[in-house]
């Protein structure tokens, strides 16, 4: 054997072995693994050039500045056409298997692509997730004695492949029967990522249904749909009435100085219709907001017309009408026998808060869109246009302001909410007219 | 007796937290320790809700001892109350505390005769009519582990409820071990009796929990704590979701007890077992939805009850796969 071919075998074993390990044990000082790898690549490549079990030397470009991204990014920036979506990051991923067949610096690769997941949109795409499982060369850490599964087996890879289901588990993707089997030919049956495979399995098939009020995963784009849904999501009774009382009109309409009119959807159950024509129209109702919703990751901001509590003597008694047949009596009283042990009242006396009369969606949280929404209602509520609606519009602490009586924050200065009830009253009069 | 306990407790935690003198005194040196375990910040388990629980057990025994303990960690200060005054003030108190324990016992459990304790079916535990009721919760939020999430809680309208609100932010605390944070947490303080002995609460005739709130449709976890001064309790609660609705109706949340899962330093258990509900030391609240931005939740009163139609016992059922040693 010569002398170059000597010293080329050395330095070709003696780097073999040096990356695997290096692959294998830490994620740290891997990065520089694959920084000598190529340059002992690109020696020998210079050195010799008959060697058959040298990987002829890879295209990817030399790594750039010394504080240096991470490795194999190249391959997503070099996504074609720039745009990122699923084809270019499913394309990115197959090409990382074709530089190299041994799949050197799988691990980091894997990390990288679940960190790039969110840009490209994809997080929540199954098979997305299964292609980057199928990254892993398979057969190849599975344990083989009784002594290989005593011990955490490859333990920087069973920690990648956990880290893959963490990031489904984080963002709600139930794995299927493909993950399942992918798991199974690369770790085996008793390692960690099939652990935490059927525990997925298990605790999220126990938690898919256990919201009462749920919403759905993909929110509607347009704010009228969106504010539709808010508010069916917010009013407990069905029989409720969603109205649009304005569109949001088109961008492309000529006028700058006239700004984009918001949408504004108001819901209205029939007794709050039928409470509204009983108010007493010497007692003022205000306009409170805005309160946030939140739908999933969106927040909303909706407006309610409100009450206050009637102090005790001006509450009106029911009256209970007399029973004109026995045998079908019009109310059952059936609390007779009840002692303290079937007492399930709590002993407390429940916070007590004035009637809502309807809540709004709009797009615009101003006094003039708010305005607008109270017009609207005047249509189906005529006895409207009797009552003063003072407007108390706060910053959206999220917290119901105080009422007239005892109040512990101030909330906007009541002089304001005068002339602003003058200023609807005015309003009031000049929209009946 | 009381102090002996006290200095066991404190041992427990100097364990924790090695520092080279301890004041001579035992009595004023649980105190101290007390107080160094609370300035903890940084959690030695993986972050999450397991660090708003450690913090919130130091916070628990640094902050009531707060006050007696100020001249001592921090002589800079004037200390706005005299240290003999606020001794004596201490011992009347507990002296008066367990007085009053001696003196309900004869007439029945926790000062209420027993016939009334008995036939109860539905009990308020926590309500938020007053100041005072603030004083037993506590909040806390990933502050604790740098994050950057803001939680405050005060009384609401009209002194009739309490608003929990504050500002969610996933951002992950840059220490380098920290990947996701992002929580906000209100935890009830452990009942105490006289001589700071810990209580716990005794639900074991109800069978459901009953939450009255208004939320802003953010889900929150339910937490309860068992007595956590068992090594090998320390992390573990028992938890479930409460879902809000959001708007500006009061939403009435019933839980029964025998839904909530058993969790060990934030991750859920592979073997299963019922909560039990005879030494229930503390309840909480936890936002940690991976949605940043603003939320709140007002709380109107927290009960008990006895749901007669609930009949189940517990409701998930240990599998094979994850548990073989419990089906041999």
């Amino acid at each position: 054997m010569s002398w170059a071919q000597a010293i080329l075998l050395a330095r070709g074993l003696s780097w073999g072995w040096g990356g695997i390990c290096g692959a294998a044990l830490t994620r740290a000082p891997f990065s520089q693994a694959p920084l000598w790898a190529p340059r002992g690549l690109h020696r020998s490549a210079t050195a010799c050039n008959s060697d058959s079990w040298l990987v002829p030397p890879s295209p990817e470009p030399p790594k750039g500045p010394p504080k240096a991204p991470a490795p194999h990014e190249e391959l997503f920036t070099q996504a074609l056409g720039g745009t990122r979506d699923k084809a270019n990051f499913v394309r990115a991923v197959q090409n990382f298997g074709q530089h190299n067949v041994y799949k050197r610096g799988h691990v980091d690769f894997i990390y990288l692509a679940l960190r790039k997941m969110r840009e490209y949109g994809v997080e929540r795409d199954l098979a997305v997730y299964n292609l980057l499982l199928d990254v892993f060369p398979k057969e190849v850490f599975r344990p083989r004695s009784i002594f290989q599964s005593m011990f955490i087996h490859y333990p920087r890879q069973q920690e990648c492949g956990i880290a893959v289901l963490e990031q489904m588990e984080s963002h709600g993707v139930m794995p299927n029967k493909e993950t399942e089997f992918l798991l199974l030919q690369i770790f085996g049956r008793k390692s960690y990522p099939m652990l935490k495979f059927i525990r997925m399995k298990l605790w999220f098939s126990r938690f898919k249904n256990i919201n009462p009020f749920p919403v759905p995963r993909d929110l509607p784009q347009d704010p009228v749909d969106l504010a539709k849904l808010g508010l069916r999501h917010m009013e407990p009774n069905l029989n409720a009435t969603v109205t649009i009382y304005q569109m949001p009109s088109s961008k492309d309409s000529t006028g700058a100085a006239d700004p984009t009119e918001p949408h504004i959807v108001g819901i209205q159950t029939p007794d709050q219709q039928a409470a509204l024509a009983h108010h007493n129209p010497a007692r003022p109702i205000f306009v409170e907001g805005p309160f946030s919703l939140w739908l999933r990751d969106k927040c909303v901001y909706y407006h309610i017309l409100r009450a206050d509590l009637l102090p005790p003597e001006e509450r009106e008694v029911e009256e209970i009408p007399e029973e004109w047949n026995l045998y079908y009596p019009m109310q059952l009283d059936l609390d007779y026998g009840r002692s303290g042990w079937d007492d399930y009242e709590f002993d407390i006396q429940e916070v007590e808060e004035g009637p809502v009369f309807a809540i709004c969606m709009a797009g615009a949280h101003d006094q003039a869109t708010l305005a607008k929404w109270i017009q609207g209602l005047q249509e189906t509520n005529p006895a409207l246009a009797q009552i003063p609606v003072v407007f108390r519009l706060a910053g959206s602490t999220g917290e119901l302001l105080g009422s007239s009586s005892g109040l512990e924050d101030p909330p906007p200065p009541p002089p304001e909410g005068q002339e602003e009830e003058e200023d609807n009253q005015q309003r009031q009069q000049q929209g009946q007219s | 007796m009381a102090l002996v306990l006290k200095f066991l407790n404190g041992t427990y935690i100097f364990r924790k937290c090695p520092k080279p003198n301890v004041a001579s005194c035992p009595f004023l040196g649980t105190h101290f320790v007390d107080y160094c375990s609370s300035s903890l910040q940084k959690p030695v388990a993986a972050p999450g809700k397991t660090s708003s629980q450690r913090n919130s057990e130091g916070d628990l025994q640094g902050h009531h001892q707060r006050e007696v303990a100020l001249d001592i960690t921090s002589p800079e200060e004037k200390p706005l109350i005299s240290f003999d005054k606020a001794i004596k003030d201490e011992i009347k108190d507990q002296l008066r505390r367990l007085k009053d324990d001696i003196v309900n016992h004869w007439i029945g459990p926790e000062g209420r005769p027993l016939h009334e304790v008995l036939l109860e079916q539905a009990k308020v535990v926590w309500q938020f009519r007053g100041k005072e009721d603030l004083d037993k919760w506590m909040v806390t939020s990933d502050k604790t582990i740098g994050g950057r999430s803001e939680v405050f809680l005060k009384m609401g309208r009209n002194n009739q409820s309490a608003l929990l609100y504050g500002t969610l932010s996933s951002e992950a605390p840059k220490d380098g071990e920290s990947g996701r944070s992002g929580y906000c947490a209100m935890i009830s303080r452990i009942p105490r009796g006289p001589f700071e002995r810990k209580r716990a609460y005794d639900w074991s005739q109800f069978n459901t929990l009953y939450l009255r709130v208004r939320g802003d449709g953010r889900p929150w976890m339910v937490n309860i704590r068992e007595d956590t001064d068992i090594m090998q309790r320390k992390n573990q609660m028992y938890s479930y979701f409460m879902f809000t609705r959001g708007g500006p109706y009061w939403q009435e949340v019933k839980i029964p007890f025998s839904k909530f899962f058993y969790s060990n330093q934030g991750r859920i258990r592979d073997a299963q077992y019922q909560l039990l509900l005879d030494k229930i030391s503390s309840i909480g609240f936890t936002l940690a939805d991976k949605v940043d931005g603003p939320f709140f939740l007002e709380i109107d009163f927290i009960g008990v009850f006895t749901d007669p139609a609930h009949t189940e016992e517990f409701a998930y059922e240990n599998s094979p796969e994850l548990n073989p040693r419990l089906f041999k």
